[in-house]
């Protein structure tokens, strides 16, 4: 768990400007084709949900892979949010398969999702403001010292493993970790979410519009903690209504609308023009 | 909280700090080190206790004052800790809960209903006080779990559910005890180990208060489950995206609070040796304000119970000194409010305090290796001039506020 910081995959695909002073970039880019063979980590097959009378998903597919940033993309309404709920067991579909790992599963909660690795960073709900850094870091899994039914909290073993699972996504947190969520900046606690999630061995990632809301230094910083994510070898999913941003980091792309996949692409099938004159039409 | 108004605190921050030594020795201390102790009380003011003790030192000072040779004595402070113990007590429970996020009104009658089943479990039943003690505790707790049981079931706030248990445990007290007291003997080594003396004339009750206070701070500031009531108090749905089972953490507040309540009615069953039908009530509006006054705040996440242990005394210096400088009685709410409301004011704002107050000069703001420099320095300022201070004050317990 305390492992050190895995080597840094050999930069394919890593933007040019370097980490920290990037640019959002959104210019054509090389992708490598998915492997021949490759297990999705997690697989949604033909999921429909209807609230009511309200239809929020009709029939959406999507496979997200190990090492690939998959975007999600749409309007308000098109149904993101009702597709990540579904994916980190909130609820379950009405009709319709998730495969985790090319076996079905059916989550009853978000806690039986959260065991298998999915870890989702839900916008503002990644911090307790008056938690320190540590504590939010190990909230929920806090290492304990003590004997039998006497244990108590490990505050030098928590401070450790806030430390290195900052340091494992590149972050170097310059303040003590005795911050409280208060002063640490939006930017931060999406890091931070990051952060925890990763440390604490998710597979796939998914994370609800991690940029919006924040200011274009720290929408970078956020993007290079996909990349570095990614690179990683998590399976990421990025929700986002931001097209810039989702192209700067996603390999695959899916446009959601009214409930249904309404465009699937390769990153470097289609450019930031196209995109935005595509969902235009679309929406 | 503007610089002007946190300077003119940190004047009282020294007094709380370590007394007398250091505004004494203020002028005379190198410049660095009165910068340690500058940072250190603004750290001590941005705690939760802050404001408890500050009520706790301004008010003994005017007691003292009013009634130079009745208050300060030691007779007064056995009284006021004997008030405070058994209020104490409960307010521990309610404060745990607060930090949680919840309300309990119920606690007040939890008292009642509990010291009825003690009694009768004594009088009628002719249980030994062993085992009818854990029994009446363990009923207590009971009805914490329904409380809870209520709020997470039915998702409604928690101070409905406790307004409507209150009132049906009042009204089954009530309908039990006819109206009239019902007396018990109790055997004089129960009594001697809940409420009888202790040493220098100070009660038994004061020593459950401690050792209660002190397992509440230690629950709070270093468990995992005291990680999670703050957790739920300040972002339920971010603790419970982490795993952390927040329905369950909010049935066990509950049932420590009431819990909590129960060991406070025997206790007063053992000192009064009866119970009626009115007993601890209005309690569990002065177990808010104590909690209030200890610094908790009223919309949860953040507090201390040692915060409320100060309240609690806080309270029973008010009851007491204004008995001794003879005002009339109802001098006591009158004055209590004030306290409440001042207490409130200035607690609010501990979250935007925080996010505003910087550092002092020489200080980045929590960095690890200065925090280690400021205590050690700060330790060894302090090493020679050790007051006897409230404690949690003392130097050992700054580094654990960092968190």
């Amino acid at each position: 768990m305390t492992g050190a910081a895995a080597p840094r995959a050999a930069s394919q695909g890593r933007l040019p400007g370097g980490r920290g002073s990037r640019e959002i970039h959104t210019a054509r880019r090389k992708i490598e084709p998915i492997p021949d063979g490759a297990v999705p980590v997690m697989e949604a097959i033909s999921i429909s949900k209807a609230f009511g009378a309200t239809t929020a998903l009709v029939d959406v597919s999507l496979r997200s892979y190990a090492g690939r940033v998959l975007a999600l993309l749409g309007d308000n309404g098109a149904g993101k949010s009702t597709l990540i709920k579904i994916l980190s067991g909130v609820f379950p579909p009405d009709r319709g398969e998730l495969r985790f790992r090319g076996a079905p599963v059916r989550f009853v909660s978000p806690a039986e999702a959260r065991q298998l690795g999915i870890a989702t960073v839900f916008q503002d709900l990644a911090v307790c403001e008056l938690l320190s850094v540590t504590r939010n870091v190990v909230l929920g899994r806090e290492p304990l010292k003590g004997v039998g039914p006497f244990k108590w909290l490990d505050m030098k073993r928590a401070d450790e493993m806030a430390r290195s699972a900052l340091l494992r996504l590149g972050v170097r947190w310059e303040r003590g970790l005795d911050e409280r969520g208060v002063n640490i900046s939006g930017g931060e606690r999406q890091s931070l979410a990051i952060a925890r999630a990763m440390f604490f061995g998710s597979s796939l990632l998914v994370l609800d519009e991690p940029t919006s809301a924040l200011a274009v230094r720290q929408a970078g910083k956020v993007l290079d903690h996909i990349l570095e994510a990614r690179d990683q070898g998590q399976a990421v999913i990025l929700i986002t209504h931001n097209f810039r941003h989702a192209l700067s980091v996603a390999d695959d792309l899916t446009v959601l609308a009214q409930g249904k996949v309404a465009a699937h692409f390769r990153r470097d099938e289609i450019d930031l023009d196209e995109l935005t004159d595509l969902v235009a039409r679309i929406a | 909280m503007s610089q002007a108004a946190l300077s003119a605190f940190s004047v009282m921050g020294d007094q709380i700090g370590s007394g007398e030594p250091q505004t004494a020795s203020a002028q005379s201390l190198p410049a660095a080190r009165r910068v340690v102790y500058g940072e250190a009380a603004r750290r001590l003011l941005l705690r939760p206790e802050a404001t408890s003790v500050a009520a706790l030192v301004i008010l003994f000072l005017i007691f003292s004052a009013l009634s130079p040779d009745l208050f300060p004595t030691r007779q007064t402070f056995i009284s006021v800790l004997s008030v405070a113990a058994e209020l104490g007590i409960v307010s521990i429970g309610v404060t745990l809960l607060m930090i949680g996020g919840h309300f309990d009104l119920s606690v007040g009658a939890v008292l009642g209903l509990t010291s009825y089943v003690a009694t009768v479990l004594m009088r009628d039943a002719g249980v030994s006080p062993i085992v009818a003690a854990p029994a009446a505790v363990l009923v207590g707790a009971l009805l914490g779990a329904i409380n809870g049981a209520l709020v997470v079931r039915f998702r409604i706030h928690s101070f409905v559910v406790t307004l409507g248990t209150m009132l049906i445990w009042r009204g089954v007290v009530i309908a039990l005890t006819g109206g009239f007291p019902i007396i018990v003997k109790i055997p004089p080594l129960f009594r001697d180990v809940m409420s009888g003396p202790l040493l220098f004339g100070f009660r038994m009750s004061m020593l459950w208060f401690f050792a209660i206070g002190a397992l509440g701070t230690f629950l709070l500031a270093r468990t995992r489950f005291g990680n999670w009531i703050q957790a739920r108090g300040q972002n339920e749905q971010a603790a419970r995206n982490l795993g952390v089972p927040v329905d369950r953490v909010t049935i066990c507040l509950f049932m420590i609070a009431s819990g909590l309540a129960a060991v406070a009615g025997v206790i007063q069953v053992a000192r009064f040796a009866s119970v009626d039908a009115l007993r601890g009530e209005g309690m569990e509006l002065q177990a808010v304000a104590v909690t209030v006054i200890g610094g908790t705040l009223l919309s949860g996440g953040y507090g201390s119970v040692i915060g409320t242990m100060f309240g609690a005394v806080t309270f029973g210096v008010i009851q007491v000194g204004l008995v001794l400088a003879g005002a009339p009685g109802h001098f006591f709410r009158t004055l209590t409010g004030f306290i409440v409301v001042a207490a409130v004011i200035l607690n609010t704002s501990v979250a935007r305090r925080m996010a505003r107050s910087r550092p002092l000069a020489g200080f980045r703001r929590g960095n690890v290796e200065t925090d280690a420099a400021l205590f050690r320095d700060f330790d060894s300022a302090t090493a020679e001039a050790e007051v006897e201070g409230p404690s949690g004050f003392s130097a050992e317990s700054a580094p654990g506020s960092r968190r």
